[in-house]
Formats: C-alpha cells, structure tokens, sequence
C-alpha cells in the first residue's frame, strides 16, 4: 500500500499500512530519526512535527492524515543549525540530554509562526512539550530571542 | 522509496552492504571507532565545525584519551556517558586544560569498553600525585572498590577504568587521570618537537596546539608533530603533575556544550536511532508483576500480522547481572518494524504465573508495612549522648511522619538496545550508564568472553541512574542470543519502561525532637523505613543530624517488598532532606523562630567541617531572595541548606536555596522563584553545565514535590503512562532563578543529582505559611490546599 508523504519538501513514496502512525513512518519508513518516540498517547510531544504548519503530536495520528499535506521535521528546519530557532537554542545551550528537544523547537517554532512577539503565557499555553532534564528554563529564553532574530 | 534525503543516505549505504561485508565493517569499528559505521553521514560530521566526528582511522593515538589529526583536530575519548549532564563537554575539558590545544578543534568520542576488557591502565594513570581530597594540587582520589568486574565499581586498574556514569562523580573522579593524560601527552608533544629541532625541552612552550621554540621563532602544530609524538615515549610519566585551580585556564570557564548543535538539528543518535543491516525490531511484554514469568503465550493469534517474524520467551533476568533486582519474564515479538512488533506484542495472548505473594501487594498494605517497621526496634546507624533522658527532661516534644511514594525515572527515552550475537562475538548499540557492566552481562548470557563483547556507544535520552538499572540490555541479549546472526533492536514503549526500570523506594520517616525553653532541640531521635535494598539507611542521615543536637540517634527498619528499587537521581537522599529540611520549619515554627536563623544557629553550634561554608551558604541564599521583606498575601519564602558528603568524608557540595512560593485560594500552587547560593570548592569545571544542572534539578525536585507518585495495586505499578504519571510543562517552570557561586576550599562531590532537593520541604512548608496546613505525604497536589 504505498502512499506518498511529502517530508520537508521532498516526495517520499512509502510503502507501510497508511494507519501506522505518522511518528513510525517517518522514522522506519522515511528514515529520519530526529524526531523522538517516548510516551506514544500524544501526552510528552517528543513526537512533535508540523502538518501544514501546525505542530502535531505524530505518534497520535495516522500517516493517511498526512498525505498531501506538508510535512515538516527537525531536519528539515534547517540541517546545518542555521535557523534563527536553532541558533538561538544554541545561544543559551539549551538542550541537556536532547532527547524532547526536536519536538520542543517545533512546537517553539509553531508558535512563532503564528505569533512572531509571543508572551510567557502564550509560551505556557502552546509549548506543552515535556521536557524530563528541567530545560523549561533556557527553552523560555530561548523562544524569546528566536522571536527576535526572526524578526531581524 | 522515490527520493533520499540526506539523512537517508546513511541507512542507504549500510543497506547495501552484503552479510560479510557488513561484519567487517562491525570489526574494524572496533577499538576507537566507537560510534560505529552507521554514524553519521560525511554531511552530518560536519555539523561540528572543523574535521570529521570520528577520527581517521589511520591516524595514530598518542595516549588511550587523545588522537590529534594532521589537521590539529583533537579527538577526545571519554568513558563516562553523555546523558545530559554536559560529560562530554567537562571531561573534555579537563583533559584539553592539561593538552592547551585549540578548544575549537575538540571533538569528544565514546571510549572502547571493549578496549577496556582486553588492556590494562598505564602505570602513570594509576598514581595521583598530590595528596587527596584536602589538597588543591592534588586530584581528589576516585572511589574504587576492589577489582570488581561487574563494573558496579568501576574497575581499578583496567585501560578506562570507571565507565560508569554515576553518583554524581563523572567530573570528581575522572579529572585526576584526565587531567593526567592531557599533560602526558602535551609533554610528548614537546618532547617529540625538541627532537626533531635538537633543542632543549625546556625552551618549547605550547599553546593553543602551536609548540613554539622563542629564541630561533621556529614553530609546530599539535598535528604536524603528532606522528612524532605517538612514536615518543615519555622517560618519566610518573614525574608527570597536573595543574592546580589557580592555574587552570579553560576549565572554570563557561563553555557551551560540544554536542548541542547535534541536539538541536535532530542528529544526535541516540540508542533508540540505530538502524543495521538486516535488522530487527522487538517489542516486548514483561509479567506486570515483578517475579512474575510467562506461563503460556499463543504465537498462532499475531502470526499472521503484517511484518510479524517469531516469537521469543525470556526468562526473569538473572538477579547476579541486576544486581539481585528480580525482574519479570515475558516475551518478544520481533518484527520488521517496531510498531509491527508492538501492534502484535498488544494482541498476543499471555497467560502469567505471578507469586500469589507479590499479587497481594498495594500501595495501603505496603504503607502499613512500613508504618509498623517504624514501631519494631531497626538497625541503630548512629546513637549519640543520651536521648532518652533528654526526652524526659524537654520543655516541648515535637514529633511528625513524613512519606514519600515509590518514584521513577520516567527518562524521556524509553529503555532500548540493539544487539548482534553471532558465533564468537557480541556487538551492542547502547546508550548505557554502565558499559562495563554490560559487557559483564553480555558475556555471561552469551558464553562468549568480555574480549569479544564490543558495545557501540550512543547518547542517553536522559539516565537518571543507570538508564533505569533495568534490564533492557540484558533482555536484548537475551533475545539476540536465541536469534543469532540477527541484529535485534528491542525497545519498551513507555508501559513497559514503567515496569522495566527500578524505583526509589517508598519511605516513611518518623522524627521527633526534645526542645528547651528555648526552642532549641536537646535530642532528635530519626526513624526511616524503607524495603530492603532502597537506597536509604546510608543516603544522609546517619553519623549525625546535621543540624546541631546534642543527643541523636538514628536507626532504620526495612522489610521486604517485591519492586526493585535502584539509583534513582538523589537516591535516599532526596527524600531524606525533605523529611530533615521539613522537620527543620517545622521546629523553627514551634519554637518561634525564624527558619533561616534558626537553621545558621544550628550549623553554627556543629563541629562539621566546612560549616562555615554552609552558613555563607544560606546568608547567601538569603540575602539574594530579599529574606525577612514583605510579600504579598498568599505568597511565602521557604529556606532549605543542600550539603552532601561534610559528614562522611573529606569532601561536600554544599548550597543553599530560597524558594518563593504562592498558592491561590483556589490551592493553585505557583514556585515563581528559587535563590540559589552554590559553593565552588576549589573549582568549577564547566559552570554553564553546573547552572543548567541546578535548574533541571529544579524542576526534578518540583515534580517530586508536586505530582509525582506510583502506587501499586495487586501487585503492578499503576501509572505507567504519563497521562496518569505527571510532568510539568513550562507553564510551571519557575519565572526567576538566580544562582550566585561563593570560593571555598575543598573538593566538590559533584552536581549531577542531589541539587535541589530543598524545592520539596519549601513548598510544604510555603503551603504551611498560606495554608496554615502542614502536608507531610508526597506529592502535595493530591491534597486539598484551597484557603480564604
């Protein structure tokens, strides 16, 4: 049953049941391993990709979701670090282990995209990743100056 | 696939290679070639600025820890896991400190645990110089045991050493040796320049990997002489010494973290990354009660799934390679792709023998066990003066029960390994607190020796103790082992990581002090409780109370419960300072003192060494947080002394933390902001990495405090998911955490887990100021802390 997914811009043509979960086939089928599996019930975020531009819990929904639609992992935000968001992560050394920290730049980046100046509390409310080392600290620091170099 | 990415091309090209080339590759990843071939692309190398991630294989080493590549790269080899705690980065540093090459063209690499099994340590490695603990010129001596090949202890005279990564003590007891072998191999660097220019040593400074002669302007990199050097022996390494702090130029520096560009583009791999030729995957389930093991399964219902290859029984893991831990036995689906195996793993039907004994266990019946351990005479740890009579003499008697709840480590990745075992040679792809006792564990399921066990290394999606002393690894040997000639990646979903790791034990904690007229306590007498094996009785209390009382006695009660229990981050200790810190406001309260006075009195009366630092250590706090001036109605400060160690031995890590805390009327609980006041000893290695370990610690302590707990009802963990087991979110991160650094002058413990604790006895007793409701059970959301 092959399907095609779009990934970061280029067309992948999959061959897996199109009910699998997003998060398995774009690690086991598409091969990019960046994004992370941890709670697989969409509660820690690890899984965090963007679909059309909106951050999505991919062990929770369906590759069929998915198809013809836009699909955006880590690796596609910028491969070299290049990436305002990446850069600024980079600034305040944000990251301990990594392991949630994928998901947690793309629900970061989700909210940039739609608000450019986002408060604390926009932060609190769309930046519901799970994070177990306690990074929440340099995260929040981290959003604010991505907003700004975005901006510049 | 239609198209390939670039992440793509590395799965690709592995894919590709035949069976016999792909073993040849695994042969000549041995050694220094840690990462293995699956890693990275040339592209992703790249990511880090400067040369490739692994070192050219033809280049040659000048020690066991340093190859330098004709392009001055400096490849680092660290035996200690990169799990967050910025290892790779502060082991790096101590051995570049000693090497002064250029900082920028560092790149760190797993040390061969199998390299580890087949050499021994040089001689020079084995010798500190300096004098101990005390001594600033000196190393601080790392903790071993005797020769102890589970590694449990590291191994005193193997190539590497200690492998482990634990107790907090990567940085305290690598940085002699690493320090060590920086210096050996800046000497021989000079050594080998002055030969080749035929002038004396002496004359040669090197810096920045540039050897410079002043008097003829002649110079040399570190990779032009390179070559050289590994061919130039050292004539005396035992003369070799190491740097004081006073002369240390790049470690107390701040320096970012050397793989955070690979953390924040997705190309870290970590264990759970790992893909091999001819692969596959395991998903397994495990008796949901410890002990308990598979009485029969039914293969004949998942068969037919797609991707569904066999089914594996495994036995209940040998407790000699879990360290007398019981597990459970279960079964492994393998498949083509994990969800394959876990969609099948699911549906498969499994019939357990679980003990009778260990069903009837649960959280209430386990509290009452515990409870009444307290009342039965325990184990005296420590017994001081005369408490009995200072009992009968007190002008108040205050008494409290504190309990904490079984807790886990819930890492964000979940347990996982990737093992090939075929005719005589085992290979496993791990991220792992403990190489050397996996290799141990490798050996013995397998019957091939230690020699021929080669773990290919990878980073750790968080550890928290042994990536949660669990079995993973030995259930994928297990697995691998029935399977040979197959690589085999197991992995747990988050369910089965609940039940394969070990927990903190549940404790419960029952103190009660004589006071006098004046409120100060005469006599404390301490009872803990804890389940065999829990991490406790020896976690803090014990030779004294730490605050001053001059009648003390200390005693602990276990009994037996089914759960294995290991190192979880803090081990005893977390809890331990909660019940002390908590029982500590709660005395100041009834004798109507301030805490954080009442606190200074009481170091001040000791003879603890170092008690001047820990008084500097909660002025500190104090004065940073604004202590003593008005809040606003529903908001309080609550202080807490952190020290570990000052008691036992010549070395501690003492800080000191005001938290502010508010609760809503509604009981919404708010820690809106921590003072930190943290010692240095004689030294910080990386204190960026210490600051980002004292906030993670604060939201580690935070969810102790707060939300976290895991019952047991017939015998199973309950909440094993974190829909039901919670973690909190940014929105409760603290707002403002300042941390100020104060000189003292001893060696430090380390940071990498016992920091913070005092988050848990501040909010209770925050909650207690608001509230006027004092909670002595963890966690405190489950109590009602409205108020009006």
């Amino acid at each position: 049953m092959a399907f095609d997914l779009t990934v970061n811009g280029t067309v992948h043509s999959v061959d897996a049941d199109a009910q699998t979960p997003l998060l398995w086939v774009i690690r086991d089928h598409v091969g990019l391993t960046g994004t992370k599996f941890s709670c697989g019930i969409g509660q820690c975020g690890a899984c965090t990709v963007h679909v059309d531009g909106r951050a999505t819990r991919s062990c929770s929904v369906p590759a069929a979701t998915a198809i013809g639609k836009r699909i955006l992992t880590i690796e596609g935000v910028s491969p070299d670090g290049s990436h305002p968001i990446q850069i600024a992560w980079k600034e305040f050394d944000t990251p301990q282990c990594g392991y949630c920290q994928s998901g947690m730049i793309l629900s970061a980046l989700a909210l940039l995209q739609e608000r450019p100046n986002p408060s604390d509390s926009d932060i609190d409310a769309q930046v519901t990743n799970i994070c177990r080392c306690g990074t929440y600290h340099r995260v929040r620091q981290a959003i604010h100056l991505a907003a700004k170099l975005m901006k510049g | 696939m239609s198209q390939r990415t670039d992440s793509s091309v590395a799965t690709a090209q592995t894919a590709g290679l035949n069976r016999r080339e792909f073993l040849a590759t695994v042969a000549a990843a041995q050694g220094a070639f840690v990462l293995g071939f699956w890693v990275p692309s040339k592209a992703e190398a790249q990511t880090l600025p400067g040369a490739a991630w692994y070192e050219d294989s033809a280049t040659r080493e000048i020690n066991a820890w340093i190859v330098i590549s004709p392009d001055d790269t400096v490849t680092v080899r660290i035996a200690q896991t990169e799990l967050g705690q910025g290892v790779w980065t502060s082991n790096a540093m101590m051995v570049c400190e000693e090497l002064q090459c250029d900082w920028t063209k560092v790149r760190p690499q797993y040390a061969s645990a199998n390299r580890d099994a087949r050499e021994m340590a040089p001689e020079w490695t084995l010798k500190v110089p300096g004098n101990g603990a005390t001594d600033p010129k000196g190393g601080g001596e790392p903790t071993f045991a005797n020769r102890d090949r589970t590694g449990v202890q590291g191994i005193p005279d193997s190539l590497y050493r200690r492998m482990r990564t634990n107790a907090a003590s990567s940085v305290k007891d690598g940085r002699y040796y690493l320090q060590l072998a920086g210096a050996e191999a800046r000497e021989r660097l000079l050594l080998a320049a002055a030969a080749q220019w035929k002038v004396p040593v002496a004359e040669l400074t090197a810096r920045d990997s540039v050897i410079r002669h002043a008097s003829s302007g002649r110079t040399t990199t570190y990779g032009q002489i390179a070559p050289l050097a590994a061919g130039t022996p050292h004539p005396h390494p035992e003369t070799i010494t190491i740097k004081p702090p006073d002369q240390w130029t790049l470690m107390g520096t701040e320096q970012k973290n050397l793989d955070v560009p690979l953390k924040v583009t997705g190309k870290t791999v970590y264990g759970i990354d790992v893909r091999l030729p001819g692969m596959k995957w395991a998903a397994v389930r495990s008796c949901p009660v410890y002990g308990g093991d598979v009485k029969s399964y039914d293969f004949e219902v998942i068969r037919r799934l797609p991707g569904v290859r066999s089914v594996v029984q495994f036995p209940i893991p040998d407790p000699a390679l879990t360290r007398g831990r019981i597990f459970s036995g279960g079964v492994a689906v393998i498949a083509d792709t994990w969800y394959q195996a876990r969609t099948a793993v699911d549906r498969l039907p499994i019939e357990w023998k679980i003990p009778p004994e260990h069903a009837a266990f649960n959280t209430a019946n386990m509290r009452e066990s515990l409870l009444s351990a307290l009342d039965r005479p325990g184990t005296v740890r420590a017994d001081q003066g005369d408490v009995g009579a200072a009992f009968s003499r007190a002008a108040r008697i205050v008494e409290a029960t504190y309990s904490t709840p079984y807790l886990p480590r819930a890492r964000m990745e979940p347990g996982n390994a990737t093992v090939l075992v075929t005719g005589d040679r085992v290979d496993i792809w791990i991220g792992d607190q403990s190489p050397q006792e996996t290799r141990f564990s490798a050996a013995k399921i397998t019957g091939i020796p230690e020699q021929n066990v080669y773990l290919h290394l990878c980073h750790l999606g968080g550890g928290f103790g042994r990536n949660g002393n669990g079995p993973q690894a030995e259930q994928a040997i297990m697995i691998a082992n029935a399977q040979r000639g197959t690589p085999i990646h197991l992995l747990w979903s988050r369910e089965e990581d609940f039940v394969g790791t070990t927990y903190r034990a549940m404790g419960e904690a029952r103190l009660k002090a004589a006071l006098d007229a004046d409120g100060w306590p005469v006599a404390l007498e301490v009872r803990t409780a804890m389940q065999e094996g829990g991490f406790g009785p020896d976690a803090s209390f014990n030779l004294t109370s730490r605050y001053h009382v001059p009648n003390y006695r200390y005693s602990n009660h276990t009994t037996k419960f089914h759960v294995p229990v290991g190192t979880r981050r803090g081990i005893g200790q977390a809890a331990h300072e909660f019940y002390r810190e908590s029982f500590m406001d709660e005395l100041a309260h009834a004798a109507g003192k301030d805490p954080y006075l009442y606190r200074r009195e009481l170091i001040a009366r000791t003879n603890l060494p170092y008690k001047n630092d820990m008084i500097k250590a909660l002025d500190m706090a104090a004065e940073m947080s604004g202590w003593g001036t008005p809040l606003p109605k529903g908001t309080a400060r609550a202080i807490a002394l952190e020290e570990r160690g000052a008691e036992t031995n010549g070395m501690a890590t003492i800080s000191a933390m005001v938290h502010t805390v508010s609760v809503s009327p509604e009981g919404k609980v708010r820690l809106k902001r921590v003072d930190v006041a943290h010692e240095t000893g004689f030294g910080l290695v990386n204190p960026l990495s210490v600051k980002k370990q004292i906030e993670g610690q604060i939201v580690w302590f935070y969810n102790d405090a707060m939300h976290q707990v895991n019952t047991i009802a017939e015998g199973r963990i309950v909440e094993n998911n974190f829909n039901r087991f919670p973690i909190s979110r940014i929105d409760e991160d603290p707002p403002e955490i300042n941390i100020r650094f104060f000189p003292t002058g001893h060696w430090l413990i380390g940071m990498g887990h016992d920091r913070a604790t005092s988050v848990q006895s501040a909010i209770g007793d925050a909650i207690f100021q608001i509230t006027g409701k004092r909670y002595r059970d963890l966690p405190f959301a489950q109590h009602d802390l409205r108020w009006a």
